[in-house]
């Protein structure tokens, strides 16, 4: 799997890959499109806002819903994907907006939720 | 004075990596935790004769050891029918255990480990999280404005002391404590009258009773109940 895992990954929304240039990250999203090549794919957000995420490898499955990827910001603000998983959504839907404020709420107090 | 959370505290794996050990016993934030819950990934799971051994990962750190105690003679949890139930890697998990340490490694015992089926449990799960700290940060600030009370051994008896006593001894005059101590006390719902004060202090006019119970309440020690001539104490005996 890689070292990225053994490290603190900070939750993100697109609005702060900007910042986390470098830095490895979670990402959770909803899938918008895949790439024909299978080596990219596109998430947007809780805010409706969309990421890029870059593979190694083209994906070998059918992927959409809500994905949750771990990887590195690379200098065009695009996710360098090292792992991905599939939140199920048999039973409930996710609820993306949610998830979004409750990211603002562990920004805005990072002692009560930290990152290392 | 200990301060134990008794319920069972959500944390991130940063944050039971963190926590202080004494002796026996781990701290955040200088509360006593014991039974914590986690939400992660399984990112690894190895299965031994007397328990299985997972890798849980929150994204707040390296994934943490989580131990699972296997009784091959009960059945316990979801481990039924005599098989043990290993959950598969990629499953997001809620893990609630004891925190342990054993040679400056942090692990968790967990005592149930359920595969997590609606995933707005683990957005929930991160703000109970912020939540939970913040109170608990919350309650430490209100205890230690509180002067620690005394037992009341060392000053109960007027003669231990002497005369008025007016050099506070851990934040307290002598009439104070004693005042303080009656109240405390006190078995009756309603409180201690400032009547039966008088009747039990002779040594002490109603003003120096009045002055005493008038700080006490300023300090948090005591709170009136029915009227402002009767009070009880704040802590919980």
């Amino acid at each position: 799997m890689g070292d990225i895992h053994e490290v603190p990954r900070q939750r993100i929304a697109t609005a702060h890959l900007a910042q986390n240039i470098g830095q490895p990250v979670c990402f959770v999203g909803r899938i918008e499109k895949i790439h024909p090549s299978g080596k990219l794919f596109v998430l947007s957000d809780g805010e409706g806002k969309h990421t890029t995420v870059e593979l190694n490898e083209p994906l070998d499955e059918e992927l959409s819903g809500v994905v949750e990827v771990v990887g590195r910001v690379t200098n065009q603000a695009t996710i360098m994907c090292m792992s991905y998983v599939q939140f199920r959504e048999d039973k409930s839907p996710f609820d993306l907006e949610l998830y979004n404020e409750a990211l603002k709420i562990i920004h805005e107090f990072p002692e009560y939720f930290p990152f290392g | 004075q200990r301060m134990r959370s008794q319920n069972i505290v959500p944390c991130t794996v940063s944050q039971l990596l963190a926590a202080e050990q004494v002796d026996e016993t781990f701290r955040i934030r200088d509360v006593e935790i014991s039974q914590v819950t986690i939400m992660g990934i399984i990112r690894h799971a190895e299965k031994a004769p007397t328990n299985i051994l997972y890798k849980v990962d929150d994204m707040t750190a390296a994934p943490m050891d989580v131990r699972q105690w296997v009784d091959t003679d009960v059945s316990t949890g979801f481990l039924t029918r005599g098989e043990n139930v290993v959950v598969p890697p990629g499953t997001y998990v809620k893990v609630a255990g004891h925190l342990r340490s054993f040679q400056n490694k942090k692990s968790l015992v967990a005592f149930r480990i359920m595969p997590l089926e609606n995933m707005n449990e683990f957005t929930t799960h991160i703000l109970e999280i912020v939540n939970a700290h913040m109170i608990l940060r919350k309650n430490l600030m209100v205890a230690s404005r509180v002067p620690q009370s005394f037992s009341s051994a060392g000053i109960g008896d007027m003669g231990g002391y002497g005369g008025g006593g007016s050099l506070p001894v851990n934040g307290l005059t002598a009439h104070q404590s004693q005042v303080l101590n009656l109240i405390k006390n006190c078995p009756v719902p309603e409180g201690m009258s400032l009547q039966e004060l008088k009747l039990q202090l002779h040594n002490m006019s109603m003003p120096t009773i009045k002055q005493a119970v008038e700080f006490l309440s300023s300090e948090g020690h005591i709170y009136s109940t029915v009227d402002d001539d009767h009070y009880k104490s704040t802590d919980a005996e």
